[in-house]
C-alpha cells in the first residue's frame, strides 16, 4: 500500500514540471526523508513480522521497531544500525546481500526490496537514522491555517488546508462544480437521496447569497440526514436482524437501530453516543435524556453473531463472544486491529497478548449466555425471533410520543369510569379501578369480560375504548435485547496461542492496552470507566482526540469518497499515513473543542470550497492521481447499495418514509433462504406501504443478506465494516434491469411523467430530472425517443405484453393512462434508471 | 478533448486505476506488489499457453497441473467410518466404553457429559481396484474407481459446529468475513467462461432435516464482489434475476442494453469516468449470462446413458443433477463449482440415513468421475468429496435408532483428478478412527494442496487485509501434501 503512494509521489516528481523537487533531484524526494513516510512502511512491510513487537517470535533478539534496540549490539556482536554509517550497519550488509542464506529479508518470506527501498534505508541510516513515533500513537497536534498563494479561493480553513498542498504539488483546484450538481451531490452526501426536482428548481431561482448555507442547514436537521448516518453506524457496529451463526433466526434488535436513528436526529454529542452504548446500563440518565436510552443504546453488546447450535461447547463460544467484541470495540473506536493478538503479541503494533485479554474482560460482566445453556439446546430457540435473554418489551423513539398520548387518553378514560362506576349500582364492576398507573392499566385489560352483562352501555364502551387504547398502546413495544451487568463477572485468562481448551494462562482484569497507559479506577474498571477514557481529553488522562481522528476521518470520507487516512479500519503500523495528517488532526481537534458536535463537523466539511469542487477530472489528472488522494478535485463512486435502491423508489414517487419501526422485506426472489434451518424459512415480501421503505430498513439477514444489498456490497454485517467495497459486476446489473423493485419503479416513474407533462418531449426532460436531476441534451432525449417510438409500436401490437409488464409489483396501476402508453414510457424509463448517473455521486 | 483520447485514456488508466480502487479495501500495492512478486518469480519453466491467467495470478507461481475444482461437499459431516476409514477394531469393542485416555481433554460435542461407548462400523469394507483401497460397501460405484483417487484418512479440523466448521473448511478460518477457497481461486486465476460467473454454488438435499448453509460459504469477503459464488438454482429461474420482467422480450431487452450503452458511451464523450466504461461491459456481459445460463441448465442435449450414469433428472435438484451440471460448468470454462449435498449430519438414525442417502451419492460421485475422464477433463478438473468433519467412533443416542456425534480430529476426503494420484491412501487414524496419527493434513494442508495443483503457491499467495498479509491457509505454515500430488 505504502509502496503504491510511493510510486506515486515518485511519478508526480517526475512528471511534475512544477515541482520544486523535481527541479532539486529528479526520481527521488531530495527533501530530508521522514521515517513515517519512507521508511516505517518499508520495515513494517517486511522486517517487523520477524523483527518486532512480537517478542515470542523475534529472531537474533533483533527489533527494528525501536530505535535503542535496533542500534544495540545483537547477541552475534553485530549491530544492524550504526546511526551515520551504513557500511558499518549488519542492516545494510544483510539486505544487499546475494547469497540467500545471508539476504535478507529472507527468500521464504518473498518479501523483496526494490533498489530505491533499499537505497533509501542505506540513506536514512546515512542521515543518522532518525525514528519518529508511529503517526496514529501521537495525539493529533494543533495546526494552524497554513499560507497559501491564492489567498481569494478558500472559504474555510479547511480549504487553506487542501489549497496548500495543492500549491506544494503545483496544482491548482478543480473549478466549482456545477449548481445542479453540487445540490444533488450534497442531498445525497447528507440524506442518501437524490433531491426532487422541486428542491432543485427552488434552489436555483432562489437567488439569496447563503442560499447554499441555509439548504445545508435544512438538509443537515432533516429525518433523511439521520437515517443516512446510521446506515453509516450500523456498517460499524455490525447491526443486523439475524443472529448470523447456525439457524440464523431473527433476534430481537431493531429498536436499537431505532434509537441510533433518535441519536444521530438529536444531535447526541458522540462522546455521549460512545458512553450510552458501551455503558447505557451502567451510568445515570443525562439532563433531557429518555430514561430508556440507556438500555436502548445497550443492545450495542448484543449485536454480535450468536448460536445456540445443539453440541456447542460453552467456553468455546465465550471465547469467540469475547474475542468479536474485543474486534469491535477495536475496529469501531481506536482504528485498530487488536483482535491479531488473540493468538500471539501483534506483529505490526505494540498490542500484546495479554492486552487482547485484559481489553476483553470489560465484556467479561455482561449477562449473555442463557442462549447457549448446556452443551446447547439452552435458553436459545429455534423460533422467529429466537429467544436471546435478556430482552425486554420497550417502546422505541420514534413511538414514545404516541405512547405517551395514549397513556393520557387512559388515563382519561379511567378516571371517568371510575365516575360512572361509582355513579351506577355498587354491584356494577368487579374491578374496581384505581386512579392510575401501571397496576391499574394491567387490570384492566381484562376488564370487559369480567363485567356482569347488566353493566350500563356507556360504561362497556368505556371499556371497550380502553381496551383499544391498551392493544395499540401495547403494539408500540417491542421486544429488545439488552445488556444487563452478572453480579459477579466472569474469569478470563490469558488463552495461549488464543486455544480455549487450555487455561493455564495468567487471570487478567479490564485495563487498556499497557502501551496507551493505564485506568486510574478504584477497584476493577468498568465498560464505563472504558468508554470515558475513549472520549476523554489526552490532558486528563484519556484518549479523546485520538477516537475523534479515528472518527473524523470516517466522516470525511462521507464527503469525499474516502478517508484523509485510506485504511479507515486500522491506523496502526500496517495501515497507510494519511494524505493530509494535518488536516486531519485539525478537524480531530475541531470535534473535541465543539464538544463532539457531529452536525457541527460535518457543517465545516460540506460548506468548504474544496467540497464544492467539480469532480471531473482532466485525463492527465485522473492518470497522474486516480485516487484523488491530491484533492485537486471531487470524488465520484457509485452510491451505496441503500442509495441504490432508495434512488429508484425515490424517482418513481414510491418512497414511502417514515422513521424506525420494525426492518422491512421487499420483494425477493423465490427461494433464496431454502438453506436456512432450525426452523425453515419462508420468505413473505411486505405486502403493503412497508414494501417501499428506505433501504437502511430492509431486513438484514446475515446469512442471506438480500440479492439487491449484497449485488452492491453492502456487507453482511458479521464484521465491523469501515469502508464499503464498490464493485461493478453484471450482478449488479442484472438487479437493476430485472429486480421488480426496480421494474416497479420504473412503472411508476413512467406514470408519473406521463401524467404529468404533456408531450414526448417534456416527458423526456421530465425521467432526466427525477432519474439524473438534469436535462437531457438532445442526443440523449434522442435515443430514448428512439427505443420509446419501437416499444410503442410493439406494443400496440402486442398489448398482452405490455399488460403483463405493468403487473409487476404490488403498486396499483393509474388507469387513466392506457397500458400501451404506460408500458412504452415503462421501457424508456428502465433506460434512465439504468444509466450509471442514476446511482452516480458525482 | 476528444472522445476518443478520453476513451483510449481511460483504457490506459483502466488496469491501475481498477487497482487503486481496490485498494480502497486492499492496498492497491498489495495487488500491484503481488503483481511484483510474481513477475519475479516468472522464472518457472512452463509454456505460455497453460501459464496464462486473467487473475492477478500471471503468470501462475508454478506449472498447473488442474484448471479447475469441483468441490463436492457432503454438509452435515459425513462418517469417515462409515465409508473410507475401515476400523476392526471397532467392531470387536462395539458397545464397550471407549477407553478414557482416547478421550481426556477431547472437543466434545452433543456427547457433552454422556457415557462414551464404541460403535462398530455399520456396513462391511472391501478392497477394490489394484491398489486394494478400502471402501465401505455404502460406496460400491466409487469403491470400483479406487485406482483413480487418492483417500486421505488423516483430516482434521478445528472446528466441531457446523457453522464454523464449514466456514473453516471453506475460508481456512472460523472468521467471519473472509473469503471462500472459490472466491481466492477465481481472484487468483480469473475465470475461462466468458459469459457465466467464475465461481458457481449448487445445493441438494435428502436425508436428515439438513443443517442450515450460509451464503458466507461463497462470499468473496474483503475480496471485490466479483469474486463471489454465484448461486445456481437446478428448478426456477437459474440465477437471480437472470429472467426479463414479465412482458419484456429477450430482443427488447437487446435494444434497451443497447439503448443505455449508447446514452453511457455519449456520456463518456463529455466525462472520462472509468466507472460508465466498465459498466457499459458488465451490461454486455448481464446479458450474455441471461442467453447462456438458460442454454446451461438445459439438459437436453445429454444422452439417457449420461443421465442415468449421474442418476441426473433435468429440473430436480438432486445431488446427480448437479454433479452433472458441474461437468457442463467446468467444459465452459467455470474455475470453481461448489456443490453442497446435504445433509449427513448422522446424530441418530445412521443406518436409516445412509440407506437413503449415500447411493444416489455414490452413484453421482462415480458418474462424475467416469463422465470427466472420458470426456478428457479429468485430467485437468480437480474434484475434492468430502464434509466440514468426520463423525465419533463413539455412538449416540439409543440403540436402533443409533448415531454418531462430531469429530474433528481425523476423518477422511477423497481427492481425484488435476493430476492427483490414483489408487493412494494417504495417513492413518489409531486403531479407534478417532486421532489422525501418521501423515496429518490439517484443513490448511488441503488448501495448499489444492492450491499447488492450480499453479498457485500457497505461501505466496496473499492479499493486505488490515495490515496483514492474509491467505487462504492461514498465518500457520501450511504443507503440499507431496504424496498426493506425485
Amino acid at each position: 500500500m505504502r509502496n503504491a503512494m510511493y510510486r506515486m509521489i515518485v511519478v508526480w516528481f517526475m512528471a511534475t514540471p512544477w515541482s520544486i523537487h523535481a527541479k532539486a533531484d529528479a526520481g527521488r524526494p531530495a527533501a530530508a526523508i521522514s521515517f513515517n513516510r519512507d521508511i516505517r512502511p518499508i520495515l513494517s512491510r517486511n522486517c517487523f513480522a520477524c523483527h518486532g513487537p512480537d517478542e515470542q517470535d523475534r529472531e537474533a533478539g533483533l527489533r527494528l521497531d525501536d530505535r535503542e534496540a535496533a542500534i544495540s549490539a545483537l547477541e552475534s556482536g553485530a549491530r544492524a544500525i550504526v546511526p551515520g554509517r551504513p557500511q558499518k550497519s549488519a542492516l545494510v550488509a544483510r539486505i544487499e546481500a546475494t547469497d540467500p542464506d545471508v539476504i535478507m529479508p529472507p527468500p521464504e518470506s518473498h518479501h523483496i526490496l526494490s533498489e530505491r527501498q533499499k537505497e533509501l534505508l542505506v540513506r536514512w541510516i546515512a542521515e543518522g537514522a532518525p525514528y519518529q513515533p508511529h503517526w496514529a500513537y501521537v495525539a493529533p497536534e494543533p495546526h494552524a491555517d497554513p499560507q497559501v498563494a491564492d489567498a481569494d479561493w478558500g472559504r474555510t480553513w479547511i480549504d487553506r488546508f487542501v489549497l496548500a498542498s495543492l500549491e506544494v504539488q503545483g496544482l491548482a483546484p478543480a473549478p466549482d462544480t456545477d449548481v445542479v450538481t453540487l445540490v444533488r451531490r450534497l442531498t445525497f452526501d447528507l440524506t442518501g437521496l437524490p433531491p426532487t426536482p422541486a428542491e432543485i428548481g427552488a434552489y436555483l431561482s432562489d437567488d439569496s447569497a447563503d442560499r447554499y448555507e441555509r439548504l445545508v442547514d435544512r438538509l443537515l436537521a432533516t429525518p433523511r440526514h439521520a437515517e443516512r448516518l446510521a446506515g453509516w453506524w450500523l456498517d460499524l457496529v455490525r447491526y443486523a436482524d439475524t443472529v448470523g451463526y447456525h439457524g440464523d433466526q431473527t433476534h430481537n434488535v431493531s429498536l436499537y437501530r431505532d434509537w441510533v436513528i433518535a441519536a444521530f436526529l438529536d444531535n447526541v454529542p458522540f462522546d455521549r453516543f460512545t458512553v450510552l452504548q458501551l455503558a447505557g446500563d451502567l451510568v445515570e440518565p443525562a439532563a433531557g435524556e429518555h430514561p430508556e436510552d440507556r438500555l436502548l443504546a445497550s443492545a450495542y453488546h448484543r449485536l454480535l453473531q450468536t448460536t445456540h447450535e445443539g453440541g456447542l461447547q460453552v467456553k468455546e463460544y465465550r471465547a469467540i463472544y469475547q474475542a468479536d467484541r474485543v474486534r469491535n470495540l477495536s475496529g469501531v473506536w481506536l482504528g485498530a486491529t487488536i483482535g491479531c493478538a488473540q493468538c500471539h503479541d501483534h506483529k505490526y503494533d505494540p498490542y500484546t497478548s495479554r492486552d487482547f485479554y485484559a481489553v476483553g474482560s470489560f465484556f467479561a460482566d455482561i449477562d449473555d449466555e442463557k442462549h447457549m445453556g448446556k452443551g446447547g439446546f439452552g435458553g436459545g430457540t429455534n423460533t422467529l425471533p429466537t429467544k436471546r435473554d435478556p430482552e425486554q418489551p420497550l417502546v422505541g423513539p420514534f413511538e414514545r410520543q404516541r405512547a405517551a398520548a395514549i397513556d393520557a387518553a387512559m388515563h382519561q378514560r379511567r378516571k371517568e369510569l371510575e365516575k360512572k362506576m361509582a355513579a351506577a349500582s355498587p354491584s356494577v364492576g368487579l374491578v374496581a379501578p384505581s386512579a392510575t398507573g401501571e397496576k391499574a392499566r394491567d387490570k384492566q385489560t381484562d376488564g370487559p369480560n369480567l363485567s356482569p352483562p347488566e353493566e350500563p352501555a356507556e360504561i362497556a364502551a368505556l371499556r371497550a375504548e380502553l381496551a383499544t387504547l391498551e392493544a395499540e398502546r401495547k403494539g408500540l413495544e417491542r421486544v429488545v435485547m439488552v445488556t444487563r451487568r452478572l453480579a459477579e463477572p466472569r474469569t478470563v485468562r490469558v488463552l495461549p496461542r488464543g486455544n480455549w481448551m487450555d487455561e493455564s494462562g495468567d487471570v487478567v482484569t479490564p485495563a487498556i492496552p499497557t502501551f496507551l497507559g493505564s485506568l486510574h479506577t478504584k477497584g476493577r474498571a468498568s465498560r464505563s470507566d472504558l468508554a470515558e477514557w475513549l472520549v476523554l481529553p489526552v490532558q486528563q488522562g484519556g484518549k479523546g482526540e485520538f477516537t475523534a481522528r479515528v472518527m473524523a476521518n470516517r466522516l470525511w470520507a462521507i464527503f469525499f469518497g474516502a478517508g484523509l487516512c485510506r485504511t479507515a479500519d486500522d491506523f496502526g503500523g500496517q495501515g497507510e499515513p494519511p494524505d493530509h495528517p494535518e488536516l486531519l488532526d485539525r478537524l480531530a481537534l475541531e470535534f473535541v473543542a465543539n464538544g463532539w458536535d457531529v452536525r457541527r463537523l460535518i457543517r465545516d466539511i460540506v460548506t468548504s470550497r474544496a467540497y464544492r469542487m467539480s469532480s471531473d477530472a482532466s485525463a492527465e489528472l485522473l492518470a497522474r492521481d486516480p485516487d484523488n488522494r491530491l484533492l485537486a478535485r471531487q470524488g465520484r463512486w457509485r452510491y451505496p447499495a441503500e442509495a441504490v435502491r432508495d434512488a429508484a423508489l425515490s424517482a418513481s414517487g414510491l418512497l414511502v418514509e417514515g422513521l424506525g419501526g420494525p426492518s422491512v422485506h421487499p420483494y425477493q426472489p423465490a427461494g433464496y433462504y431454502r438453506h436456512l434451518n432450525f426452523p425453515q424459512r419462508t420468505y413473505q415480501a411486505d405486502s403493503d406501504s412497508r414494501q417501499w421503505r428506505r433501504g437502511l430498513y430492509v431486513h438484514w439477514q446475515r446469512m442471506f443478506l438480500h440479492p439487491q444489498l449484497l449485488a452492491f456490497d453492502a456487507p453482511t454485517r458479521e464484521e465491523c465494516t469501515a469502508v464499503r467495497m464498490r464493485s461493478n459486476t453484471p450482478k449488479a446489473a442484472l438487479v437493476l434491469l430485472n429486480d421488480p423493485t426496480f421494474v416497479e419503479a420504473a412503472r411508476k416513474l413512467a406514470e408519473r411523467v406521463v401524467r404529468e407533462t404533456p408531450d414526448d418531449k417534456t416527458r423526456i426532460v421530465a425521467l432526466w430530472r427525477y432519474a439524473v436531476s438534469r436535462e437531457p441534451d438532445p442526443e440523449e432525449a434522442e435515443l430514448v425517443r428512439n427505443l420509446l417510438a419501437r416499444r410503442r409500436e410493439e406494443y400496440t401490437a402486442d398489448p398482452k405484453a405490455a399488460e403483463a409488464l405493468l403487473k409487476t409489483g404490488i403498486a396499483p396501476r393509474d388507469r387513466a393512462i392506457d397500458p400501451v402508453t404506460a408500458a412504452a414510457w415503462t421501457a424508456a424509463a428502465r433506460a434512465v434508471l439504468n444509466l450509471h448517473e442514476a446511482i452516480g455521486r458525482y | 478533448m476528444e472522445p476518443h483520447d478520453i476513451t483510449s485514456t481511460i483504457a490506459q488508466i483502466q488496469r491501475r486505476t481498477f487497482l487503486a480502487r481496490a485498494g480502497l479495501n486492499l492496498g492497491g500495492a498489495a495487488l500491484s506488489g503481488l503483481l511484483a512478486r510474481d513477475t519475479v518469480a516468472a522464472t518457472v519453466a512452463r509454456s505460455a499457453q497453460v501459464g496464462r491467467s486473467q487473475g492477478v495470478i500471471d503468470p501462475l507461481h508454478y506449472p498447473p497441473k488442474a484448471k479447475a475444482v469441483i468441490f463436492l461437499c457432503l454438509a452435515g459431516g459425513p462418517s469417515h467410518l462409515e465409508t473410507f476409514d475401515h476400523k476392526p477394531l471397532l467392531t470387536k469393542l462395539d458397545g464397550e466404553p471407549m477407553p478414557e485416555s482416547v478421550t481426556a481433554g477431547q472437543p466434545i460435542a452433543q456427547l457433552q457429559g454422556k457415557k462414551l461407548i464404541c460403535l462398530g462400523p455399520r456396513r462391511p469394507f472391501q478392497r477394490h481396484g489394484e491398489c486394494g483401497a478400502e471402501v465401505s460397501d455404502y460406496f460400491p460405484r466409487l469403491g470400483s474407481l479406487a485406482d483413480r483417487f487418492a483417500i486421505v484418512r488423516s483430516m482434521v479440523t478445528e472446528q466441531i459446529n457446523h457453522d464454523p466448521a464449514h466456514t473453516f473448511m471453506n475460508c481456512g478460518t472460523a472468521l467471519s468475513g473472509r473469503p471462500s477457497m472459490g472466491a481466492w481461486v477465481t481472484y487468483g486465476l480469473g475465470s475461462e467462461a466468458d459469459d457465466l460467473p467464475g465461481f458457481v454454488v449448487m445445493t441438494s438435499k435428502m436425508g436428515r432435516n439438513p443443517q442450515p448453509i450460509a451464503a458466507r460459504q461463497w462470499h468473496s469477503g474483503f475480496l471485490p464482489g466479483q469474486f463471489q459464488g454465484v448461486e445456481f438454482a437446478t428448478s426456477g429461474p437459474p440465477v437471480h434475476y437472470v429472467a426479463n420482467p414479465p412482458g419484456v422480450s429477450p430482443r427488447h431487452q437487446r435494444d434497451l442494453i443497447d439503448t443505455v450503452a449508447a446514452l453511457e458511451r455519449h456520456r463518456l464523450g463529455r466525462i472520462a469516468d472509468p466507472d460508465v466504461a466498465t459498466r457499459i461491459r458488465q451490461y454486455e456481459l448481464a446479458f450474455r449470462m441471461q442467453t447462456s445460463v438458460p442454454h446451461l441448465a438445459d439438459l437436453s442435449g445429454e444422452t439417457v446413458e449420461t443421465l442415468e450414469l449421474y442418476g441426473a433428472e433435468a429440473g430436480k435438484a438432486t445431488v446427480g443433477t448437479n454433479c452433472l451440471m458441474a461437468r457442463r460448468l467446468v467444459e465452459r470454462g467455470v474455475r470453481f463449482v461448489h456443490l453442497y449435498h446435504s445433509d449427513w449430519d448422522h446424530h441418530n438414525g445412521i443406518d436409516g440415513f445412509m440407506d437413503e442417502i449415500c447411493p444416489p451419492t455414490d452413484r453421482a460421485a462415480a458418474g462424475l468421475l467416469i463422465d470427466l475422464e472420458r470426456r478428457g477433463l479429468l485430467e485437468e478438473t480437480l474434484v475434492v468429496i468430502g464434509g466440514e468433519f468426520g463423525r465419533t467412533p463413539m455412538g449416540q443416542g439409543d440403540k436402533g435408532k443409533i448415531g454418531r456425534d462430531h469429530h474433528i480430529k481425523g476423518f477422511s476426503m477423497v481427492l481425484a483428478g488435476g493430476g492427483i494420484r490414483g489408487g493412494i491412501t494417504h495417513g492413518a487414524t489409531d486403531d479407534f478412527g478417532y486421532h489422525a496419527v501418521q501423515d496429518v493434513v490439517h484443513v490448511r494442508d488441503l488448501h495448499a494442496t489444492m492450491l499447488y495443483q492450480l499453479g498457485i503457491d500457497p505461501a505466496r499467495f496473499s492479499v493486505e487485509f488490515q495490515g496483514l498479509d492474509t491467505k487462504l491457509t492461514g498465518v500457520e505454515p501450511a504443507h503440499v501434501v507431496r504424496s498426493l500430488v506425485g
